[in-house]
C-alpha cells in the first residue's frame, strides 16, 4: 500500500467518524438525540473493521483481506447516510441499509487470506449482494416513509411507487425468511473451510467459526421483523459490539503469527549449534505445525532430492496441497511446506533465513572437522614418517658404520696378534688404535640406540621398557608391562613417553625412587610414570613435555601431568590403541 | 700367544651377513687354533650348515638378513634345541637384556651372549668360544656390568662389599669357582665362602651347577 493510499484511507476513517457522530446531533428531521451508546457502539464498530483493515493492508499488501475489512467498515456507515436531511443520501441509506451483511459474508467465506476459494463461494458471495440491494429495493418501492414508521419529516423515498404496508411488509417477511437461510448457508460453509484448513491456515479458520456464530446469531436477530422483541437498547446499542469480534480475531491472528515467527527462532535457538538436518526440520515442522514439513537436498551431481528421512522427493510432483521454497539460490537445499503458508511472505522469510543459518552453521561445523580430521591424519603421518626414518637412521648405522668398526677392530686385534712379537712400539699403538675403536663403538651404539631403540622394533614395549629402565640413573621398576605387540606408532610413542618421564626424573626430580606401569584396557594403553621427587613439573617448562603432549597427541592420546610441589610426579599417556 | 692345543680342534660355524667380518673371523678363529667349518650369510644356510655339518660351536651374529632384526638369535635357540651338541655364541651390537634371557630361558648350558666388539681381543673371544664349547655360559661383562650398577632402593644388594659385587658380576658372566678365584685372586675356599653368605643374603637357593647360577643372579639382578 502506498503512502497516498494509506494517508486517503486514514482521511476517510477519521472524516467518517466524524460524519457520523455529528449526524447523529445535528439531524434535522429525526426524535431529538437518543442515548449516546447507540452512536459509541457503531461508532466503535466501524473503528475496529476501519482499523483492522489498514493494519492488514499494511503488514499483508498481497492479500485482500484488508480491503475487505475496509469495505465492511463503510458498508456499516452507508446507513448513516439517512440521518441526513435529504431525499437522494436518505434512499441510499435505506437501500444499502444491510449490505454491511453482504460484505461481512464475503469476509468470513474469504477468511482468512481474502480470497474466495472456489466457484461455489464466488456465486454465494455475488447472491448474497445481489439479494441484498435487490430486496431492499422491491421493499422501497412500497415503503412510505412518511406514513410508515418515519414520520412526517422524513425525506422522501425517491424509490417510491406505490404505497403500500401490505405489500412492504409482505416483501419484508419473505427477505426475512431468505436472509436467515443465506446466513445459515454461509455458516456452513465457513464450517466445511474450517474443516478442509490444514496446518496454518486451520489455526485461523478456528478462531473464525467462534467467531461466526455469534455474528450470524446477531445477523439473524436483526432479520427476523421483530427483532425477537428485544429492546432497541439491546439491538441497536449492545449487539453490534458483537461484530468487532471479527476484526479482533483477525488482530489475534496476525499477532500470532508474529509468535509464530519468534517460535521458529526459539525452535533454532534450543537446538544444539549446528543441528543435524532431521533435528531442524523437527524443529521448523513443531514452529510452524506442519507436521509433515519436509527439509530435502539435492543428491550431489544429481536432480535427485533425498530428505532427512532419506525418502526421494521429486520437486515436480509434490503432493496436493504442498508447495516448496528453495533454500539457497541454486536450489540445492528446499523446504517443502504446506502452501497455505505462502500466505504467510514473512513467516516463510524467517523461517528460511533460520533454515539457512542453521544449514550454514552444520556445513562449516563438518567442513572444520574434516579440516581437523585431515589435520590429525597429516600430524601423524608426520610423526611416523619420522619414526620411519629413525629407524633406517639406526639400521643403517648398524648395518654400516657400527659393522665397519667391528670389522677394524677385528683386523687390528689379528694385526696385534702377529705383531706380539715385533717392536713394542708397533704393538703399543696398535693396542691404542684398538682402544679408540672399541670407544668408538659404544659412542655409536648409543647414539644409534638414542636414534631409535632397536629393541623395540625387535621386542616391542616389554624390552624397550626393560632397557629403559635398566639404563634409568634412579632406582626404577617395573609394576607391569604388556609382553603383546601394539601398532609401531603406539610402541614408539609409550616408549617415548616413559623415556622423557624417566630423563625428567633423572634431571629434575630429586627423587629417590620412580616406577613405570603400562596397562592394557580395552581399546587403549594407559603409560604411567610416578616418582617421589620434588613435584612442580609444568609442560610449558620446556622440559620436554610439551614436545611429549604433542608426541602423544599425534596418536590421538592425552597426556595428563601431576606434579603438585613437594609431592611427587605422576605422569599419565591414555593411547588409542585399536 | 699360547693356545690350549687339545686331540682335535673344535669345529665352528661362522653366521654374518657381512663377507668382511666373516673372513676376519674365519682367519681370527683359525689362528686361535679352531677349525672353521663353514661360514653363512643368513639364519637359513646357517641352519643348514648346522645340520649337515654338526660343529661344536656356532658363532650367529643376532642381526641378519632378510629382516634383519633376530633371526641369529632364533637360529641359536633352534640350533640348542634340536642339536644339544652343538653350543651357540650370539653377537650383537646392543647391551641389552631382552635377547639375552629370551636366549638363556630354555638352557643356558653351552650357551653365550657376546658384544660384538670383543672380537677385538682375540685371545679374549677365542676362550669365550672354549668355554661354551665346554658347556659353560658366557655372558658380556659388559651387559652383567650395567646389570650390577643399577641403582636401586632397599635391596640387599647394598649391604655387599666391593669384594662380594666383584665375585656376584663374575658368576652372572658365567664363570665357575675356579676361574672367579683365579681371576680375583682368591682361594677357592674364599669364593665359595662369599658365595655361600652372598645366595643366603639375597634369598636365592645355594644351587651348586653354575648355569642355574647364572640365571638365578641374572634374573635377580634384572628385576
Amino acid at each position: 500500500m502506498s503512502r497516498r493510499t494509506r494517508a486517503i484511507l486514514i482521511a476517510g476513517l477519521v472524516a467518517v467518524t466524524a460524519f457520523s457522530v455529528v449526524a447523529f446531533y445535528v439531524n434535522g428531521w429525526a426524535e431529538p438525540p437518543g442515548p449516546a451508546i447507540y452512536v459509541i457502539t457503531p461508532t466503535l464498530v466501524l473503528l475496529a473493521y476501519l482499523l483492522v483493515g489498514l493494519i492488514a493492508w499494511q503488514r499483508r499488501p498481497a492479500e485482500r483481506i484488508g480491503l475487505l475489512f475496509t469495505i465492511v467498515g463503510y458498508a456499516w456507515f452507508l446507513p448513516a447516510l439517512t440521518r441526513l436531511h435529504d431525499p437522494l443520501p436518505f434512499t441510499v441509506g435505506v437501500v444499502t441499509g444491510s449490505l454491511y451483511q453482504a460484505s461481512l459474508a464475503h469476509l468470513a467465506l474469504a477468511w482468512p487470506y481474502g480470497r474466495l476459494r472456489s466457484r461455489l463461494d464466488r456465486a454465494v458471495v455475488a447472491a448474497n449482494y445481489a439479494w441484498n440491494i435487490g430486496n431492499n429495493i422491491v421493499q422501497m418501492l412500497f415503503w412510505n416513509p412518511r406514513t410508515n414508521g418515519c414520520g412526517p419529516a422524513c425525506p422522501a423515498n425517491l424509490l417510491l411507487v406505490h404505497s403500500s404496508a401490505r405489500l412492504y411488509s409482505t416483501v419484508g417477511t419473505v427477505a426475512s425468511v431468505v436472509g436467515i437461510g443465506l446466513t445459515v448457508l454461509i455458516v456452513v460453509l465457513i464450517a466445511w473451510h474450517w474443516r478442509s484448513a490444514r496446518g496454518y491456515a486451520r489455526r485461523a479458520m478456528t478462531s473464525l467459526v467462534w467467531v461466526a456464530l455469534p455474528i450470524g446469531a446477531y445477523v439473524t436477530i436483526v432479520e427476523t421483523p421483530s427483532n425477537l422483541g428485544l429492546s432497541p437498547m439491546i439491538t441497536q446499542g449492545i449487539c453490534p459490539l458483537i461484530l468487532i469480534a471479527a476484526p479482533a480475531a483477525y488482530a489475534i491472528g496476525m499477532a500470532r503469527t508474529n509468535s509464530a515467527r519468534r517460535a521458529v527462532g526459539a525452535a533454532l535457538v534450543s537446538l544444539e549449534p549446528g543441528p543435524p538436518p532431521g533435528r531442524l526440520r523437527d524443529a521448523l515442522a513443531a514452529a510452524l505445525g506442519d507436521p509433515a514439513l519436509q527439509l530435502a537436498f539435492r543428491v550431489p551431481g544429481q536432480s535427485r532430492y533425498l530428505d532427512t528421512s532419506e525418502q526421494a522427493v521429486d520437486p515436480a510432483r509434490l503432493a496436493a496441497g504442498r508447495m516448496l521454497t528453495a533454500l539457497d539460490p541454486a536450489g540445492d537445499a528446499v523446504l517443502i511446506h504446506h502452501e497455505e503458508l505462502r500466505h504467510e511472505p514473512d513467516l516463510v522469510k524467517v523461517t528460511v533465513t533460520a533454515a539457512v543459518l542453521a544449514l550454514e552453521h552444520s556445513r562449516l561445523q563438518a567442513e572444520v572437522e574434516a579440516q581437523l580430521e585431515q589435520v590429525r591424519a597429516s600430524r601423524a603421518r608426520i610423526v611416523q614418517a619420522g619414526d620411519a626414518a629413525r629407524r633406517k637412521l639406526e639400521r643403517d648405522l648398524h648395518d654400516g658404520a657400527q659393522q665397519r668398526l667391528v670389522t677394524l677392530s677385528l683386523a687390528l686385534g689379528l694385526a696385534r696378534s702377529r705383531a706380539a712379537d715385533a717392536d713394542p712400539e708397533l704393538v703399543a699403538l696398535i693396542e691404542s688404535a684398538g682402544k679408540e675403536a672399541q670407544e668408538a663403538l659404544v659412542e655409536l651404539r648409543e647414539l644409534a640406540r638414542g636414534i631409535h631403540p632397536a629393541v623395540l622394533t625387535e621386542t616391542g614395549l616389554a624390552g624397550g621398557i626393560q632397557a629403559l629402565v635398566e639404563r634409568s640413573p634412579v632406582a626404577t621398576t617395573i609394576t607391569a608391562v604388556p609382553a603383546g605387540r601394539f601398532p609401531a606408532a603406539i610402541e614408539a610413542t609409550a616408549y617415548f613417553v616413559v623415556s622423557e618421564a624417566l630423563a625428567n626424573v633423572a634431571k629434575h626430580a630429586l627423587a629417590r625412587s620412580a616406577r613405570v606401569t603400562i596397562q592394557e584396557l580395552p581399546g587403549r594403553l594407559l603409560v604411567q610414570v610416578s616418582d617421589d621427587g620434588a613435584g612442580g613439573a609444568r609442560p610449558e617448562g620446556g622440559s620436554g613435555l610439551r614436545g611429549l603432549a604433542d608426541r602423544v597427541a599425534s596418536v590421538g592420546g592425552t597426556l595428563l601431568i601431576d606434579s603438585p610441589p613437594g609431592c611427587g610426579t605422576r605422569l599419565e599417556a591414555d593411547l588409542p590403541c585399536l | 700367544m699360547p693356545v690350549t692345543q687339545s686331540a682335535a680342534p673344535l669345529r665352528v660355524i661362522i653366521a654374518d651377513d657381512a663377507v668382511l667380518l666373516r673372513e676376519g673371523l674365519s682367519r681370527l678363529l683359525t689362528e686361535a687354533g679352531l677349525e672353521v667349518a663353514g661360514t653363512a650369510a643368513d639364519a637359513v644356510q646357517l641352519l643348514h650348515l648346522a645340520d649337515a655339518l654338526r660343529p661344536d660351536v656356532v658363532l650367529a651374529d643376532i642381526r641378519m638378513p632378510p629382516t634383519q632384526t633376530t633371526e641369529g638369535l632364533r637360529a641359536a635357540v633352534q640350533i640348542r634345541r634340536q642339536w644339544p651338541g652343538t653350543a651357540v655364541v650370539v653377537l650383537s651390537q646392543h647391551v641389552e637384556t631382552e635377547h639375552l634371557f629370551e636366549l638363556l630361558a630354555d638352557d643356558p648350558r653351552g650357551v653365550g651372549y657376546v658384544l660384538k666388539e670383543r672380537v677385538a681381543d682375540v685371545a679374549q673371544f677365542a676362550g669365550a668360544i672354549r668355554r661354551v664349547a665346554a658347556g659353560e655360559s658366557v655372558i658380556d661383562p659388559q651387559v652383567v656390568a650395567r646389570l650390577v650398577a643399577r641403582p636401586r632402593r632397599d635391596s640387599p644388594l647394598q649391604s655387599l662389599t666391593d669384594r662380594e659385587l666383584a665375585v656376584l658380576a663374575r658368576m652372572a658372566e658365567g664363570r665357575s669357582n675356579h676361574a672367579i678365584a683365579s681371576q680375583l685372586h682368591m682361594s677357592a675356599k674364599t669364593v665359595e665362602t662369599h658365595i655361600g653368605s652372598m645366595l643366603a643374603k639375597l634369598g636365592l637357593p645355594p644351587a651348586p651347577e653354575d648355569h642355574r647360577r647364572v640365571l638365578a643372579v641374572l634374573t635377580y639382578l634384572r628385576s
